[in-house]
């Protein structure tokens, strides 16, 4: 019997608070009333916790742990447990205990009004002011700013999915921070709501400022991609444009030139050779595109019928 | 082309022997060198021959070996296709959950083989590293160079020219080889989170370096280097490195280019007889390029995400209900190997 509920947690090095974690997990679903699983996703932990989570799976058969042979990250961590989890809703979460088990809840109730996802807001965020706070301010507005998709709080790990959506969007390198960005190109509903945060008990912080430069190459990554994944002829044509209007005038201004003195301007002929070449090369970019788009299996169609599917759903939650 | 096959039951071990271009004039004696390296481990085993595009003398001299009753699978690929498409070919028939590549020229002494068998007790791959070994200075300098380059992206191999080595079926399995990609075998390994060891095996006598490859074969190391650096560092990122060296470019040009302007405009020096000009709009024009490159490159990745699986799922732990007491006996794991192959590191 499938379970409705899957509840999705990556984990590297948590041998502290995975114990703490499961309890408060199955003390909070618990009065839900749902059937419900837990997917452990252990990415290549050098610590004990492979060992706590297989006591763990012993003991509770809801709960399932996926290994990883070594560390891969939290994204393809992620992409894993939504893989294996087969509840209609997929809940995802740290595991570090700085998410809340209890919100969970909320998440599913917002997901049963008839939302796609449903993204945690850490309203009051426990973290250091400095070194995490003030930069996911500035990354999250600039997602917002590109993606059109107007989340407070990207970096929070707990969400809440639909699975038929969830699973169809391609998660890869470090995309987990915008997964509601990458998910718009299906055009889901989506809803945020506040969730508590707690100051992180045991082990440390596993990232850095280091991934910024990161953060801004996906973030260009996800717009092009989802703004030119269907017509990239269109997209790198339009990036074409000025420079086609660039080399005209400088052509125009070098016959004109010409024509009335007989001698040519080196610079203004040669600005218009190099926007021309750009404008080729764009266009040559752009029909490139176009066939791999058209030999690829990602297609905008499959999302169309995904969502009308998701929209007359209602998943029952007493 | 005969081929011979063992019974159909899974084998424990298989010895797969890629011939390419270079092979030893005797196969028979290699063969038997390894037959008796391998009938030590008293195990049954397989031996798979591969001859990597017509080779007419290897093949008589096979034809004799089956003649004599030889149990040996020959499979004769259509033309040359690289040593390890060769080795995958030979595997797409291997049965054993062991596999061992053998070369195809004397390299390590045949005795040593079951060596790399045994290894497999600590590690998911056993390489050889022919050691002590013969050559000339600027020969271990140029191996050396070679193997420190690879190191730079992660576990440092000595010996990675070797053709002998053992592994179990699943490194196989999940990695993907084709052209010349054999040498990196245990680079995409290692990669993929498989436990490497390396060990010494003893040189062959017969494994004389040939005073010199041809330049061309230097030449396609190094692009073998650039190849697997790109494939294990940014296939999945094609815009962090095109997008950052093509940024890099873009920002130099251009700021070139306000410079002249600025030089033109503000200080009246002229500009045609300057190279600066050439040079910066060049530079703009290739910054440009890149980063469209960057940019299909992730609509490759985008729109072929679902094949290409960015992990390794180890195993999947799921006790189910009923099997919940005790110990480790009544447990269940389903699913143990996750077998989906991914395209790439």
């Amino acid at each position: 019997m499938t379970p409705e509920l899957s509840i999705v947690v990556p984990l590297y090095n948590e041998e502290d608070s995975l114990r703490p974690l499961y309890e408060a997990i199955t003390r909070a679903v618990a009065p839900l009333g749902i059937s419900f699983e837990i997917v452990f996703v252990d990415d290549g932990s050098r610590d004990g916790t492979v060992s706590i989570a297989d006591e763990i799976a012993r003991s509770d058969p809801r709960v399932c742990l996926v290994k990883f042979r070594r560390n891969y990250g939290q994204t393809p961590a992620m992409a894993a447990g939504i893989a294996q989890a087969s509840g209609d809703v997929i809940v995802t979460m740290d595991g570090d205990l700085q998410n809340d088990p209890a919100d969970i809840g909320a998440l599913l109730s917002k997901i049963d009004a008839g939302n796609d996802i449903v993204v945690g807001w850490r309203f009051d965020r426990q973290d250091k002011l400095v070194s995490r706070k003030i930069p996911s301010r500035i990354a999250n507005a600039l997602i917002a700013k590109v993606t059109g998709v107007p989340i407070k709080d990207n970096g929070c790990s707990l969400k809440a999915y639909r699975a038929t959506l969830i699973k169809k969007i391609p998660l890869y390198s470090e995309m987990h921070r915008f997964i509601p960005a990458m998910a718009s190109i299906a055009g889901p509903k989506i809803a945020e709501i506040k969730v508590q945060h707690h100051a992180r008990q045991f082990g440390k912080s596993k990232y850095g400022l280091s991934r910024i430069y990161k953060v801004l190459l996906d973030l260009m990554v996800i717009k092009t991609v989802a703004s030119f994944t269907a017509r990239p002829m269109l997209w790198f044509g339009m990036l074409s444009v000025p420079m086609l209007v660039g080399a005209a005038l400088a052509f125009a201004c070098t016959v004109v030139q010409f024509a009335s003195s007989g001698t040519l301007s080196l610079p203004i002929a040669g600005s218009g050779v190099i926007f021309l070449s750009s404008a080729i090369i764009l266009m040559g970019s752009g029909a490139l595109g176009e066939l791999v788009y058209k030999l690829g299996d990602m297609r905008e169609h499959e999302f169309s019928g995904l969502t009308q599917h998701i929209r007359v759903r209602s998943l029952i939650i007493q | 082309m005969t081929t011979v096959t063992s019974e159909d039951q899974p084998l424990p071990l298989s010895v797969i022997m890629p011939v390419g271009n270079r092979y030893a004039s005797d196969i028979a004696a290699l063969y038997a060198e390894y037959k008796a390296g391998l009938a030590a481990l008293e195990m049954p085993y397989e031996f798979i021959v591969v001859l990597d595009g017509p080779r007419p003398e290897v093949a008589a001299s096979l034809q004799r070996l089956l003649a004599r009753g030889e149990s040996l699978i020959v499979i004769s690929l259509t033309k040359r296709f690289g040593e390890a498409t060769a080795l995958m070919a030979g595997f797409q028939r291997a049965s054993g959950r062991i596999i061992v590549t053998a070369p195809a020229y004397h390299q390590v002494q045949g005795a040593e083989i079951g060596k790399l068998v045994r290894g497999l007790d600590k590690a998911d791959l056993v390489i050889g590293r022919r050691w002590p070994r013969v050559g000339s200075r600027f020969e271990v300098m140029r191996r050396n160079l070679f193997h420190s380059l690879i190191a730079a992206g992660g576990q440092r191999f000595n010996d990675l020219g070797c053709g002998a080595r053992a592994m179990k079926r699943r490194v196989l399995e999940e990695i993907s080889l084709y052209g010349d990609q054999h040498r990196f075998l245990p680079v995409l390994a290692n990669r993929q989170g498989f436990r490497i060891l390396e060990i010494d095996l003893a040189q062959s006598p017969l494994d004389r370096y040939e005073s010199g490859y041809p330049v061309r074969e230097y030449v396609h190391r190094v692009l073998d280097i650039l190849t697997v650096f790109f494939l294990v560092r940014f296939t999945k990122k094609p815009l962090r490195f095109f997008g950052m060296v093509g940024a890099t470019t873009f920002v130099i040009g251009a700021v070139l280019v306000t410079w002249l302007a600025i030089d033109r405009l503000v200080f009246l020096h002229p500009l045609a007889d300057r190279p600066a000009l050439l040079l910066s709009s060049l530079l703009v024009v290739l910054g440009m390029q890149l980063f469209a490159l960057g940019l299909l490159g992730e609509l490759i990745i985008f729109t072929h995400a679902r094949d290409i699986k960015d992990y390794q799922v180890d195993e999947v732990i799921r006790y189910p209900e009923g099997a919940v007491t005790g110990g480790r006996a009544g447990a269940a794991q389903l699913d143990t190997s996750d077998t989906s192959r991914s395209r790439v590191a």
